[in-house]
């Protein structure tokens, strides 16, 4: 592939696989680093240590707070990373948990069960190891048991750490039920639960919640949340400046830190080097030829390079859910006024869980999520579906199947007759799907070969769709 | 006149395909670890049979999942596009491939000749050759015979277990029941027909089906595939070599519409020799 004639602004020398990714995102890995490695350095402090999940609704609370989060699934995220999780696995299944569970909690238990019984962090554990908490926030909305039951699970080891079980529920989508129709008693169930979540960390933790700074946490969190959304939107360009593959590591910034000034700064610095690259037409890949989609679902942490062999191909993924589905900014939220900042971020909460159902509503049969990826697929001008299968993932995993079946119901390989300024125009809609298959971090589900032989099977699936467009 | 060459290097068979205007020469070897050598060897079988030298190819395309170790290859193609694009040439109308090979199954879903979408079960044996060869050698008796027996049951016994070790174990249980050994085979050609379509399924099955790789030389495997879909499915002539020829013809193809848009396509530097990996 030719080069690009890149700036020296953001430099590529020396740069392996990902040449072209944003600067951003390479200083990603020292920033999870520093968040594990600094939650063992404020457990020897004496601070408030708390097992979180992310893309709950508590970020801005603990921040308030000064409470430390532990993210625990992007623990065993990270152990997947570095390829080092399955002895946590194997460690839980010795204990008798299903293989067939989450392998997120899998690990994290696997690792907690070692710790406790050691005293101490098992041998080489991933950048310092995860620290035992003081209290565990449960967070499994309706979308996962392993966030209503892991920490439970836990406390079989550490019975002395108390859980409080944030559900943070939203309705699910039915064709004759308005979002503004009953978004009111959910704000009002959801502010409660805050509430006695705010009891609970100031019991447990003995400490009083500073409602002035939660307000300036909020405030910052909604600001940074903005100029995500700008990034996001920069990304619609052709060739664009940035993918999922980036996008796994930038995701660091909003689910880890959000409410913090380092990640307020961090989305500043990514806006800026996007909108650099969209004016001077720096892409990804040096010559992009495929705009891919990723619908939603997790990775395999230990395979990203699986992106870099896409953009071997010349393709490229403007857009992903993951992580990406709940960052909407405060204009397009249009959040009710209110002076209780628990009642805002309920607002805040529900108004992203209900984003899509306005439109959803305008084709019968459809649903939010499958809007969502519609009007993605039509602003990013993608041009085929990437979907993982993560074997233990299995709440999210069945959804997604369905909703890329709902687009092989619009997106049809046949060409389909169009009125265009009056005129009639044939077009070609077809949208090709790949289903990967593996796990988010357990290797052995893995075969490199395979998933390669699958992804050039794609891509000349995609060329000769191309090639069809071009002769037609 | 021009001559094209598909390679098809599968895990269990290998198979070249030499085209002009219509198929000229054909060989099918058994792949072995020595894929480099084996290419040149079965490549030269094909060349002497028709009657061509190498120089004398327009292009080569390699397929299948060795197709990196055919290093006198123009392209690599995967074996997904070459089996749509063969199965195409035979059978025009073909909506569905399910081409169940040594080691892997694939459902392939064509529209005009072209890919538009594709599923692989390449983690378990279930629903592949090996499955069956396995089979044979528990029971006794030749994998060639083995769906011919199968159809001579009345009273087909249920496997339940379609994971390739347990099947095993269910077999020889089954064996040591006296249960008919007809009876067995029924049973696990039924069982084998439910794990490929569920994964074949997921495309949406669409008439006509056409089956090919080594599968579809087993008749009780295609009649079980057949009574699970309630219609009849479409054999090409050798099912073996519908890859190697869509090779070919893809190659030909790229030719072509490089010709028509008045450039070259772009060829390897090339040699016919024999390469070893070991010494």
């Amino acid at each position: 592939m030719a080069e690009q004639k890149w700036p020296d602004k953001y430099p590529i020398e020396g740069r392996r696989g990902r040449k072209y990714g944003t600067v951003a995102a390479m200083k990603v890995a020292p920033m999870v680093k520093a968040a594990i490695g600094g939650a063992v350095e404020a457990k020897r402090q004496g601070k408030a240590i708390a097992y979180c999940f992310i893309e709950s609704i508590y970020d801005e609370i603990i921040r308030a707070m000064d409470i430390v989060p532990m993210w625990t699934e992007n623990y065993a995220g990270i152990c997947g990373a570095k390829r080092d999780a399955q002895r946590f696995i194997d460690k839980a299944d010795s204990l008798g948990f299903s293989r067939s569970l989450c392998t997120y909690a899998t690990c994290g238990l696997g690792f907690d069960a070692w710790r406790e019984e050691l005293g101490e962090m098992p041998p080489n554990a991933p950048w310092g190891g995860q620290v035992k908490p003081d209290v565990m926030l449960s967070s499994g909305q309706i979308i996962c048991d392993p966030r209503n039951k892991w920490y439970q699970a836990c406390q079989q080891f550490m019975p002395d750490v108390p859980v409080y079980n944030c559900a943070a529920l939203w309705p699910l989508y039915e064709d004759d039920l308005g979002r503004h129709d009953v978004e009111a008693y959910y704000v009002k169930y959801i502010t409660e639960d805050l509430r006695g979540l705010v009891r609970f960390l100031e019991e447990h933790l003995h400490r009083r919640m500073d409602w002035d700074r939660l307000w300036e946490v909020i405030k910052l969190a909604d600001e940074t949340t903005d100029l995500h959304v700008e990034c996001r939107e920069l990304r619609k360009a052709v060739p664009t400046p940035m993918d999922t593959g980036d996008a796994m590591n930038t995701m660091v910034a909003q689910c880890f830190l959000m409410g913090t000034p380092e990640a307020y700064d961090f989305f500043k610095e990514l806006r800026d080097e996007l909108k650099y690259k969209v004016e001077h037409k720096l892409g990804v890949v040096p010559k992009e030829k495929y705009r891919l989609i990723w619908p939603g679902g997790l990775p395999s942490w230990f395979a990203l390079t699986d992106f870099n062999y896409f953009w071997s191909k010349g393709a490229v993924f403007p857009v992903e859910s993951t992580y990406h589905e709940l960052v909407y900014s405060s204009k397009e939220l249009d959040l009710p006024q209110t002076d209780d900042p628990l009642e805002h971020l309920a607002w805040k909460w529900i108004r992203r869980q209900t984003y899509w159902w306005d439109k959803a509503k305008k084709r019968p049969g459809s649903e939010p999520d499958v809007e969502k990826l519609i009007t993605w697929i039509e602003e990013y001008k993608i041009d085929g579906v990437v979907i993982h299968e993560a074997y233990s993932c299995r709440s999210w995993h069945v959804g997604l199947l369905w909703q890329v079946n709902q687009l092989s119901k619009i997106y049809k390989p046949i060409p389909v007759l169009t009125l265009k300024e009056g005129k009639r125009e044939v077009a070609y809609r077809e949208l090709p799907s790949l289903v990967l298959e593996s796990d988010m971090i357990d290797i052995s589900s893995y075969s490199e070969a395979e998933t390669r032989a699958k992804i050039d099977a794609f891509i000349e699936t995609l060329e000769s769709i191309k090639s069809r467009r071009v002769e037609a | 006149m021009d001559y094209f060459a598909g390679v098809d290097i599968g895990s269990t068979m290998t198979k070249v395909v030499i085209v002009g205007q219509e198929v000229i020469a054909s060989v099918v070897r058994v792949t072995r670890p020595e894929q480099r050598r084996l290419a040149y060897f079965t490549v030269n079988e094909a060349l002497r049979k028709a009657n061509l030298s190498f120089e004398e190819l327009t292009y080569v395309v390699a397929t299948g999942y060795g197709r990196i170790n055919v290093p006198f290859a123009d392209r690599q193609l995967t074996e997904i596009s070459c089996h749509a694009r063969g199965v195409a040439s035979l059978v025009p109308e073909a909506r569905t491939i399910i081409d169940i090979g040594g080691q892997d199954c694939k459902g392939i879903k064509v529209a005009g000749g072209k890919v538009v979408g594709f599923v692989m079960n390449d983690k378990c044996a279930a629903g592949t050759g090996r499955f069956l060869e396995l089979t044979a050698s528990t029971l006794g008796v030749r994998v060639e015979d083995i769906g011919e027996l199968a159809l001579t049951s009345r009273n087909p016994v249920e496997i339940s277990s379609t994971c390739t070790v347990f099947a095993q174990q269910e077999v020889v249980s089954k064996l040591a029941e006296g249960v008919a050994l007809n009876d067995i085979l029924a049973g696990l050609h039924q069982a084998i027909a439910s794990r490929i379509l569920s994964l074949v399924n997921r495309l949406g099955i669409e008439p006509e089906v056409v089956v090919t790789g080594g599968g579809a030389k087993n008749i009780g495997l295609v009649r079980a595939l057949e009574r699970k879909l309630g219609f009849p499915i479409a054999l090409p002539p050798d099912p073996l070599l519908s890859g190697a020829l869509g090779a070919a013809l893809l190659g030909r193809d790229l030719v072509e519409r490089a010709r028509r848009e008045g450039s070259l396509p772009t060829r390897q530097e090339r040699r016919l020799e024999e390469v070893k990996f070991f010494a």
